[in-house]
């Protein structure tokens, strides 16, 4: 009696364990995924970079006004430009990258169930936003909610960093001096 | 002969244009409004919980100024001391002129009352609003506070990722507070014809919030209020009515809707005692367009 209540007992784990293994698979195989491991160090790398810039300039107050905020935020986005001049667009989305995020895009937007929100995507009032690498993204424009289960979906940015859509197209976009990083077209279905 | 009828006509039409200007003008800009026989339902009791509420308020207009004089004038017989934000706290350009505009002049007395407002991110917000004082986020897009025994958890919901939501998951599996409240811009449950249940939050946050014990949520981006049937327990308001109105905008019949309000500009004025929740929604009017009171969930 005592053995067979083991066996349950040992083979109960198992299939916990199976199970937890299961739901925490990654279904696009992101975890040691090469090319994610590589779009994150570029993104990291940016990240980095804007870091180093940050600490030459004088602190900004949790206090501060709106016009130091708004002075800061400048101070940021044109030293950012000079440190990034000539960088080109795909140096954090390469090639490869743009194609596996559209995949994951794909799973996410595509299909009748998701229509709303692509739809919602598409329509957003941020059409006026010029997409250009170390240009800025216009404040006057709506900052679009990225959809929570793409998010889920897509690998983690650093926290300077943020997926944003502008038509069918996919941005990086500072949260703070609010440049365009990069950007890949045509990555809404 | 001629002359003098178009000089009088011109001076009568320049009166008629300016005067009333002038009046509004002025009672738009110092805080007041016309006076109006308040009605407050709360019970104002001593040593309450007390918020006022409301979203989607920062485009200067001549409204939201009214709804601004109004909240004063509460203020002078329900002192509220916090202000939740439900997102789109200020529209298009935020200079440091709009900011003035558009949040500063038209809160005016009740910030210099010393009322504190705490903002949430909508998807007509710079994100760096974060960076502004007056909204008290402490340089974050999501964060949490305490007021008087009850936790209130501000939500960035146009970026919801990994990072925010691990965050609130963990916050909340700690969080031992009688209250819990939840403020961000989309609603997962609202009828709204324009925008609606956001499904994707929904699906992503409800879970949360229901597992860490949320009692109430407020949302906004619908430009009206409604009060959402409960949820699994769960108390929803959609409360964006701060600046524009969406005249008509909720759809009729829904299953959703406890009670809505989608004719004028409105706020929310609530109040925590022990177990129990009591609220009153304010329209431009000074009419209340729904009260009540929701016990905690267990």
């Amino acid at each position: 009696m005592m053995k067979t209540v083991r066996k349950c007992y040992i083979l109960f784990a198992f299939l916990t364990f199976a199970l937890a293994l299961f739901l925490s698979r990654d279904s696009l195989g992101q975890a040691g995924n090469p090319v994610v491991t590589d779009f994150e160090t570029r993104a990291k790398g940016y990240a980095k970079e804007r870091e180093r810039i940050e600490r030459t300039m004088p602190p900004l107050s949790k206090q501060a006004t709106p016009e130091e905020v708004a002075a800061h935020k400048e101070a940021l986005a044109k030293a950012v430009q000079q440190a990034r001049a000539g960088v080109k667009h795909g140096s954090i989305f390469t090639p490869e990258a743009a194609a596996y995020l559209k995949t994951v895009i794909a799973q996410q937007l595509d299909g009748p169930a998701r229509a709303e929100l692509r739809k919602e995507v598409l329509e957003a009032e941020n059409k006026a936003v010029q997409i250009r690498v170390n240009y800025a993204y216009p404040q006057s424009q709506e900052f679009l909610e990225m959809p929570a289960t793409l998010l889920m979906a897509l690998p983690q940015l650093p926290k300077q960093l943020k997926y944003r859509f502008v038509g069918r197209n996919m941005l990086l976009v500072d949260r703070e001096n609010l440049l365009i990083i990069d950007y890949m077209m045509n990555a809404v279905p | 002969m001629g002359d003098i009828r178009k000089i009088r006509s011109a001076f009568i039409f320049l009166l008629l244009f300016f005067l009333p200007q002038a009046f509004f003008g002025q009672q738009l800009t110092n805080g007041t409004a016309p006076a109006r026989e308040l009605n407050l339902t709360l019970p104002n009791k001593e040593g309450s919980t007390r918020i006022m509420v409301f979203g989607d308020s920062g485009r200067g207009s001549k409204e939201q100024y009214e709804l601004g004089a109004l909240m004063n004038q509460y203020h002078q017989s329900f002192k509220f001391d916090t202000v939740l934000l439900t997102g789109d706290n200020i529209y298009y350009e935020d200079t440091p002129a709009d900011m003035k505009k558009k949040f500063e002049d038209p809160y005016k007395p009740l910030l210099d009352q010393g009322v504190k407002f705490y903002a949430s991110l909508g998807n007509h917000d710079n994100p760096n609003q974060r960076l502004y004082a007056l909204f008290n986020m402490n340089g974050e897009e999501y964060y949490r506070i305490e007021k008087g025994g009850v936790s209130i958890y501000a939500l960035n919901s146009t970026y919801m990722d990994k990072r925010q939501l691990d965050w609130f998951t963990a916050e909340l599996a700690k969080d031992k507070a009688a209250w819990k409240i939840a403020f961000f811009h989309h609603p997962p449950f609202s009828s709204g014809k324009r925008h609606g249940s956001d499904e994707d939050i929904r699906k992503v946050l409800v879970p949360v919030m229901l597992g860490g014990g949320v009692d109430v949520v407020f949302n906004g981006h619908d430009h009206f209020y409604e009060r959402i049937k409960p949820q699994d327990g769960l108390y929803y308001f959609v409360a964006g009515a701060g600046g524009k109105i969406r005249k008509g905008d909720i759809r009729k019949n829904s299953p959703l809707t406890e009670k809505a309000f989608d004719a004028d500009l409105s706020f929310m004025l609530v109040e925590i005692a022990g177990d129990e929740m009591h609220f009153q929604v304010i329209a431009r009017n000074g009419s209340t367009v729904d009260s009540g009171v929701i016990k905690r969930r267990d």
